[in-house]
């Protein structure tokens, strides 16, 4: 499936007294695909522009955090 | 120095119109970002002036209403000098 959220997988000390994160993730932002910006593009309203930090659905890119429902057993 | 006193009503409108301002102003900052990469873009200058002069004009209003919003000769004062009545823009 493809995502703009990319995986890599961190070295793996043998001595980490922590249990290890195996996949680590990051987020990649649009303008990266997006290339030179097009004329034209289709805008946001103000007021939804100031709240979503552009002007261009485009070059919107929501942050959701990948640990929200994992249990990292560190409680 | 001293407190503005306002009515809930005066509360309300400024919080609505300094919204407003941000909004537009937004608006402005992302048009002058994509301007500078596209400056033959006609319809995004037309929409920048646009909004420039809303800008403007919003500030004019709020301003006659609350207050100077910048110092240094960029807005007017009442009498007594009222650069620095309370609410300042981090108690807001």
């Amino acid at each position: 499936m493809y995502t703009v959220r990319k995986k890599y997988r961190p070295y793996i000390s043998p001595f980490d007294p922590c249990k290890p994160m195996v996949v680590k993730t990051y987020e990649t932002p649009p303008q990266l695909y997006l290339g030179f910006q097009p004329y034209n593009l289709p805008q946001f309203q103000p007021h939804e522009a100031l709240r979503l930090g552009t002007l261009w659905p485009a070059l919107y890119a929501p942050y959701t955090n990948p640990y929200e429902d994992c249990d990292r057993g560190d409680d | 120095m001293s407190e503005r006193k306002w009515t809930d009503e005066q509360k309300k409108q400024y919080y609505e119109m300094l919204g407003e301002i941000q909004q537009v102003d937004f608006v402005l900052v992302e048009l002058n970002l994509y301007l500078n990469t596209h400056p033959h873009d006609h319809k995004a200058i037309n929409q920048y002036n646009e909004f420039a002069q809303k800008s403007m004009a919003l500030k004019n209003k709020f301003q006659s209403m609350f207050g100077p919003l910048t110092n240094f000769g960029n807005s007017f004062s009442t009498y007594p000098w009222s650069w620095d009545d309370a609410p300042w823009p981090w108690q807001v």
